[in-house]
């Protein structure tokens, strides 16, 4: 349950309240450059999804089993070397950058030829999109804040699991389709607005990127207090919350109110 | 120590996914391996590449798929014309069936003082939106003169001259576009069997007395050219060239139908040829003005 609530947590997180592209500004450059059409926009969303779910589990592999210090694998080989405490301090996560683009590029690559081989209508819409996902920023943002969850955690039970992780990226995705959805509909009609000649394309885009960026502003604290509703209803559920009104006495409220609304009437 | 185990450990961090993914990528690559025709490639060159959709399919690389596939006739390309047919003839090893360019044709010629029952219109410059208003002009089925077709073409090659979409058929590949765009689908892509072809410069269906009110050119459907040449039919109070039917042969009928029509509906359009160009060399016409660019910069000196 607890588990649960935490991945809830998370996937509201990701994809609303700290938005990729709106809150923390990465993935810009797809979500100006192929946000003219719905269609299109829609299609970069579900590949950016895709392909971020499959980096985030490749790079969780890695990190947990190689990068961080304690790893299995790099312990292990340290441990023929070094004695087993020492083994232990070996880290790798310097690595991290190089590593989790090459596996971004990668997974790409390797999608790239799927789509091609099963889904060629599909293959045929992403079109050139598919390959520049690789240089998407959002999705080595995925990769790193994952790493951090996993590495950077003062207690080891808090890192990240594999599910988490999934979920993170996932949903990050789908935040990510959500931003260019909305700006893609609001992009369609910018096309028939008067605007000025110094503002128009990329500069209008920013602008308006930035005004749905306040907008979604306004999400911040929904996480604190999804959490504060998540946890208050599992405790009354299990140990019935001394400070909730007893349903009775709802119900009798609600009477009254309803009795006074009828004399007024 | 640990310094040196970590630096070999990261090597070998790095060299291990390279070998791995590699490995990975080189199964994919023959596992998912997708066999494409050398010769869909060899079409996709010859095509002209302008994604133009003149074909019937949504771009180049679809229809090069096509010919290839499906044995769809390769002298559907617009754009490319004769020496493309030629290029995909030589690629496919068929041969070229007879191939006749396609450009479109504004079925109006009304300018804008031909027209009547105008009104202002302070909507927007588009004739998708001027369209939708009635009253903008008394005739609903005329051009409406805001440049829809002008901003569709890729080729410059269509304007708004004194109010009427007119082709320039020098640059017009036939496309298609402005056709797709025209509102009013007045523009109809017609096939010209010689360089000038005689059309019907209207699409009012409406009884001669309601043209007459709203158009001073529009064709009242008497009937008149269609009495004298047989290609020409009368639809819904419109006369109508088959085209099908059209030649060189049916031509001086034509131009007889073209004498009697009262309203001057009947009229050649496209590229004038060679002869026409040396018959009217000694008519006094104005010198086609090239446009000429000068800097706007005033350097002359002032001397008071």
């Amino acid at each position: 349950m607890n588990y649960l609530i935490d991945i809830t947590l998370i996937a509201f997180g990701a994809a609303i309240i700290n938005n990729f592209v709106l809150y923390y500004f990465v993935g810009t450059c797809p979500f100006v450059g192929v946000s003219r059409k719905v269609e299109m926009a829609v299609g970069m969303g579900l590949a950016v999804t895709f392909v971020m779910t499959i980096a985030a589990f490749l790079s969780w592999t890695i990190t947990t089993l190689v990068l961080i210090p304690g790893a299995p694998l790099s312990s292990f080989i340290g441990s023929f070397f070094l004695p087993a405490a020492t083994a232990q301090q070996i880290d790798l996560t310097i690595l991290s950058y190089i590593v989790y683009i090459f596996v971004i590029a990668s997974s790409v690559q390797f999608v790239e030829m799927y789509v091609r081989k099963f889904f060629p209508s599909l293959y045929r819409s992403f079109g050139v999109f598919l390959p520049l996902i690789t240089t998407n920023c959002a999705i080595l943002f995925a990769c790193l804040t994952i790493m951090s969850n996993i590495a950077g955690v003062e207690n080891p039970s808090d890192a990240w699991d594999l599910g988490r992780s999934l979920v993170f990226a996932f949903f990050g995705g789908v935040g990510f389709t959500i931003a260019i959805f909305i700006m893609a509909g609001i992009r369609e009609e910018l096309e028939l607005c008067d605007i000025p000649k110094p503002l128009e394309g990329a500069a209008i885009t920013l602008i308006v990127g930035g005004i749905l960026a306040l907008a979604f502003m306004g999400f911040t604290g929904v996480g604190t207090g999804l959490k504060d509703a998540l946890t208050f209803s599992r405790q009354e559920t299990v140990m019935n919350h001394p400070s909730t009104p007893d349903s009775s006495i709802i119900a009798a409220n609600v009477e009254k109110a309803v009795m006074r609304f009828h004399k007024k009437g | 120590m640990i310094t040196w185990i970590t630096l070999a450990l990261a090597a070998g961090t790095m060299l291990g996914m390279a070998l791995i993914m590699s490995f990975v990528l080189g199964w994919a690559n023959n596992k998912f391996r997708v066999e494409v025709d050398p010769r869909v490639e060899a079409v996709i060159n010859a095509l002209p590449g302008a994604n133009c959709g003149g074909c019937g399919f949504v771009g180049c690389s679809e229809y090069a798929v096509a010919v290839v596939a499906d044995n769809v006739p390769i002298n559907k390309c617009l754009v490319g014309g004769e020496s493309c047919a030629i290029e995909l003839s030589r690629i496919m090893g068929v041969e070229i069936g007879e191939s006749i360019p396609f450009r479109p044709v504004v079925h109006c010629g009304a300018h804008f003082e031909d027209r009547l029952e105008r009104t202002p219109y302070y909507g927007e410059k588009r004739c998708s939106s001027a369209n939708l208003v009635a009253g903008v002009q008394g005739c609903t089925y005329g051009c409406l003169g805001f440049g829809d077709c002008t901003r569709a073409c890729d080729y410059d090659a269509i304007h708004i001259v004194d109010g009427l979409a007119t082709v320039d058929y020098k640059k017009c590949i036939g496309c298609g576009a402005c056709a797709k765009v025209c509102p009013r689908n007045i523009i109809t892509i017609t096939p010209f069997k010689a360089e000038r072809i005689m059309a019907v410069t209207c699409s009012n269906k409406d009884k001669g007395k309601d043209v007459m009110a709203v158009c001073k050119v529009g064709c009242i459907g008497c009937q008149a050219c269609a009495k004298i040449s047989n290609v020409i039919h009368m639809e819904n109070n419109l006369s109508t060239i088959d085209y099908d039917q059209y030649s060189s042969e049916c031509l001086p009928d034509l131009l007889k139908a073209c004498e009697k029509c009262p309203r001057k509906r009947l009229v050649f359009i496209g590229k004038p040829s060679e002869k026409d160009a040396e018959a009217a060399a000694f008519m006094e016409a104005p010198d086609i003005v090239e446009p000429d660019f000068k800097t706007t910069v005033d350097d002359t000196e002032w001397r008071g």
